[in-house]
């Protein structure tokens, strides 16, 4: 047989088999060992086969484990490490107390890089956990409405019509359930006293089986059945009947949905809604409530079975493992079927697309999303995580750079331990447990930080956050990866350098200035300070748009501007006693001018039309937004009419004309203003006659485009009635207002805003974002100065000799700091010119998300480079000046 | 010392290695048990007490050829040395003695 035969034939043994023995055996009997069991391996696949020889083989081999200390060399290091490590920690501390200067500074470095860091953790891990509390949150989708117009989007909104949602669970089998929301704002009443709700939302029953707010009162499945049904939270049980068990009691409703005030029956009470919910309410209304309303005379219901009334935020439920996209297209199909006459007669297109409830929060930015102040913004999410790592490394950088400068001074005691007999593996133990317990220490400051300022922190970015999430796990995993990537990251470099050394070069003192590190340290300042600028210019960058979004012209007055929620309705009587209540107001001194409108500047409207030249087919029709305004909007406001007139008292026919912005101008395809009076156009059915048009102001934010805005004459509109102020005096006027209207609407409730408060708020977040900014560059540059600081003290003192020598010779003062810090000088002015592009690439993506944004102008590097030398002038400066001042023979004698 | 004296298991294995002579390696001490002693055992009890049999001294080895069924691998071939026949005797003595003090009467009673 020859040998290649031999192989062919071989039986094998089982390979996990092979792999235990090798593993256990010690080297020296492997061989044997695995000889003999091959052996009887062979023979038993001879005379039992081979799958039970191999079970037996792998038998063998486990019952080899007991071998495992057979012949087994000792390793060194297993000798008494414990003591060693004792001995570590010991000279740790030593080492520490010997230089407090130095390790306050490294230690608070690093404390307050890991402190910002999460914080950081913190606020990303927050924004991240919006509606995640829901157990089902990963099949629950929002269904988007986005309507095409010849190929062109025209709306894009997070609220769908009312039918859509039903009409997915009859055709879909995907579909588990649907929930509709309708928000509404409306005036409750308890015994006569009336408070004014902003969250109250008309939903169907299954709204509290498919989401999980928690019921406290009342039954889950059948709460909400029925029409003239509210669930209500527990604060607003309390706000009401003070107490939460108010099961069956009633609360009187003025809106709408009923022809007079009517009674509701209170069926259930919900646990507040948590702050990380996207959706957010007080009171849901049932929807039978809106259907009983809503019934037309052809026996259909507008709350079901339309497809055109966009104002339901709609929710599915899919099944497990259905997959979004695929359903998106399936159902398109679904659609096209359903509606493809009206599609094809008015040349338009639908579509319903799936969102994850849990992109909402970061991800959304639609028409109408419930809560439009609250909306985060992933990117801004996102760029703070690579802050938070930025700080991170910037401190953990700081602890190498201060080790390695430092290492002349452990020089003399790496020459010793290695004299003595210390191997390589265990100097570099020593520094590793070095690093580590410094970690530990910074670690446990940092957490200290973190846990006292964590509600500051909140009020700075306005989030609730609670003590949980420092009891979490997944807290913890967080800070012991960084402590195990800290120490290693951080150690491992030093350990290196340190271990490195001759011991009879250090022994004999020759080794006077470590050059091995010189290159890697010089760049390790470049890049911290690189960092620092880049944060500075942000900050600085961030402020100048706040700052020019709050002082851009508008277009409107907003200034001493006073605004009250429009009071109750109530009977027939209101137009007259609303006249009333305005002269009343205007006979005031104190007020300069009283007006009426269905919307201010800085509320989204909700109120849209298709709007067309009546001249023009019905294709033609592009979406506007009505505002419905008194003759004294316009003026009260401030706001230009560039053409036309205003509306007039006097003329009666003015109900029939109408008065619109410059967007609508243009998307009406108009050349100019003036060529726009008189033109007809339709708007949702109604003929009127252009008189007017006003300037494009700011309805919303800077942040929004202008759209097409048409201002219907309303007498009585009075969403919110808005007075100018004549005075300084807020305190006298809100007082004489709020006689007056007591006076005209006794029980309504009295809910008021300063204009210029209420539009601001529209950059909540920006204001936010920009404090948290500011913070964690004031972080990173301290950290970054420490860092500097300590490293000047090092440089100095290494050449406290050079110094020395030269003050002899007649060196000034001036010349020494000079000589001494010229090297940091030029590292942070290549920091600086590292930065520029980084800054400009970052910034002016996020300018771009401005419709009125600044340029980065050149005063914003100066400045960042300015301060940021001033400061590493102060930090390098103390250190040089107290050296350069010393006297000569001191240093001339040090050694 | 602990060392000196014998378990039940190594003086089998010990007298195994004896009686095999010239060819006794883990395998066939194995073997060997298995036919003579009636003893199933595991390869991997055989090579602990081998092993610790040469530790204490009662063993020497040296490595032998390799064949293909073991995989190209050598064998160990185990001899005991002087120590070992030495404590093996005093074993065999020591039960001789305690058999010439056992009464007669005891083995009537079967």
């Amino acid at each position: 047989m020859t040998s290649a035969e031999g192989k062919a034939k071989r039986a094998d043994p089982p390979l996990m088999g092979l792999w235990l023995v090798q593993l256990f055996i010690s080297d020296e009997l492997i061989d044997e060992v695995q000889g003999d069991l091959e052996e009887i391996f062979q023979d038993r696949v001879e005379c039992k086969g081979l799958s039970r020889a191999r079970m037996h083989y792998f038998k063998d081999a486990v019952l080899s484990i007991r071998n495992a200390n057979l012949r087994r060399k000792r390793k060194l290091t297993q000798n008494n490490s414990y003591p060693m490590v004792k001995n570590y920690v010991k000279t740790t501390f030593r080492t520490l107390a010997k230089n407090k200067v130095y390790s306050a500074l490294n230690i608070m470095g690093l404390a307050l890089g890991l402190a910002a860091c999460l914080f950081i953790v913190q606020y990303v891990d927050y924004e991240y956990s919006y509606d995640k509390f829901h157990s089902n949150h990963e099949n629950i989708y929002r269904v988007k409405y986005m309507v095409y117009r010849s190929g062109n989007l025209d709306i894009d909104c997070a609220a769908a019509v009312p039918r859509v949602g039903p009409f997915m669970k009859e055709n879909m089998p995907e579909v588990e359930d649907f929930v509709r929301a309708f928000p509404m704002q409306e005036i409750f009443e308890k015994n006569n006293i009336q408070y004014r709700e902003s969250r109250v939302q008309v939903v169907d029953p299954s709204f509290l089986t498919m989401f999980d707010y928690p019921l406290i009162h009342g039954d889950r499945e059948s709460a909400l059945e029925g029409p003239y049904k509210l669930v209500i939270t527990e604060t607003t049980a309390k706000k009401y009947f003070g107490k939460s068990d108010v099961v069956g009691e009633t609360l009187k409703m003025h809106s709408w949905l009923t022809d007079e005030p009517k009674d509701f029956e209170i069926t259930g009470v919900t646990a507040d809604v948590p702050n990380n919910s996207h959706l957010k309410y007080n009171i849901l209304v049932s929807y039978e409530t809106i259907n009983s309303r809503t019934r037309n005379d052809d026996g259909t219901i507008s709350s079901e079975n339309a497809w055109g009334w966009y104002d339901f935020n709609t929710y599915v439920s899919l099944r497990d493992g259905v997959d979004p996209t695929e359903f998106d297209a399936k159902f398109a199909e679904v659609l096209y079927e359903e509606r493809k006459e009206d599609f094809e007669k008015y040349d338009f297109r639908a579509d319903f697309p799936l969102q994850p409830i849990t992109d909402i929060h970061l991800y959304s930015n639609l028409l109408q999303e419930s809560e439009p102040q609250e909306q985060g913004d992933g990117d801004t999410v996102f760029f703070l995580s690579m802050i938070a790592i930025f700080i991170l490394v910037i401190a953990w950088i700081n602890y190498i750079n201060l080790s390695t400068a430092k290492s002349l001074e452990r020089a003399k005691e790496v020459g010793v331990r290695k004299s003595m007999g210390a191997h390589r593996r265990q100097l570099i133990n020593q520094f590793l447990v070095e690093s580590f317990v410094l970690n530990v220490i910074a670690l446990t400051l940092a957490i200290g930080i973190v846990i006292i300022f964590t509600p500051l922190f909140g009020r700075l970015v306005d989030i609730e956050f609670t003590r949980a999430f420092f009891t979490q796990p997944k807290f913890w995993v967080a800070v012991v990866s960084i402590l195990a990537l800290g120490s290693i990251l951080s150690g491992v470099y030093p350990a290196f350098v340190l271990s490195s050394f001759r011991p009879i070069e250090v022994l004999k003192g020759k080794l006077t200035s470590n050059h091995s590190g010189i290159f890697l340290r010089r760049g390790l300042v470049v890049f911290q300070f690189a960092a620092s600028v880049t944060l500075i210019a942000g900050t600085l960058i961030v402020y100048q748009q706040l700052r020019h979004m709050k002082t851009h012209d508008l277009g409107f007055e907003m200034t001493d501007t006073f605004v009250m929620e429009g009071p109750n309705r109530g009977d027939s009587t209101y137009s007259v006693r609303l006249k009333s209540f305005y002269s009343d107001l205007e006979s005031r001194s104190i007020i300069g001018g009283v007006a009426g409108g269905s919307n201010v500047p800085g509320s989204e409207i909700f109120w849209t039309r298709g709007m067309r030249q009546s001249a023009d087919t019905e294709d033609k029709n592009v979406i506007c937004y009505l505002v419905g305004v008194d003759n004294d909007y316009f003026p009260t406001l401030d706001i230009d009419i560039v053409a036309g007139r205003n509306y007039d008292q006097d003329i009666t026919t003015d109900t029939v004309n109408v008065i619109v912005n410059m967007s609508t101008v243009r998307s009406l395809k108009i050349s100019s203003p003036e060529e726009a009076i008189g033109v007809r156009i339709t708007v949702g059915g109604d003929e009127r006659t252009i008189i007017g048009v006003v300037d494009d102001y700011q309805q919303l934010s800077l942040k929004n485009t202008i759209n097409p805005l048409v201002f219907p004459l309303l007498e009585d509109a009075s969403g919110y009635i808005i007075t100018k102020l004549n005075t300084d005096n807020y305190q006298l006027a809100l007082k004489e207002i709020k006689e007056s209207y007591d006076e005209f609407f006794p029980s309504s409730p009295f809910d008021t805003f300063f204009l210029d408060e209420f539009y601001n708020r529209q950059y909540v977040n920006e204001q936010n974002f920009s404090q948290a900014f500011t913070l964690f560059a004031l972080f990173a540059i301290i950290v970054a100065c420490l860092g500097l600081f300590g490293l000047t003290s090092f440089t100095a003192l290494q050449r406290t000799k050079e110094i020395g020598i030269r003050k002899v010779l007649g060196a000034e003062v001036s010349q020494l700091v000079m000589i001494l810090s010229k090297e940091f000088m030029i590292l942070v002015g290549i920091a600086n010119v590292i930065s520029w592009p980084i800054v400009f690439l970052i910034m002016n993506g996020w300018l771009n998300t401005f419709t009125s944004r600044i340029s980065i102008g050149i005063p914003v590097f100066l400045v960042s480079a300015i301060l940021v030398l001033l400061i590493a002038i102060i930090s390098v400066g103390y250190k040089t000046l107290s050296t350069a001042k010393g006297n000569p023979i001191k240093a001339l004698r040090y050694e | 010392m602990k060392g000196d004296k014998l378990g039940e298991f190594e003086e089998l294995i010990l007298l195994t290695v004896a009686s095999l002579g010239k060819d006794a390696y883990a395998v066939s001490v194995k073997d060997e048990l298995e036919n003579r002693a009636a003893r199933t055992t595991n390869i991997s009890a055989i090579h602990s007490s081998l092993y610790r049999l040469e530790d204490k001294g009662f063993l020497t080895s040296e490595f032998g050829g390799a064949t293909s069924k073991r995989g190209g691998k050598k064998k160990r071939y185990f001899q005991v040395t002087n120590a070992g026949i030495t404590v093996l005797q005093e074993a065999k003595n020591l039960r001789e003695k305690y058999w010439a003090s056992i009464p007669q009467l005891t083995f009537a009673g079967i």
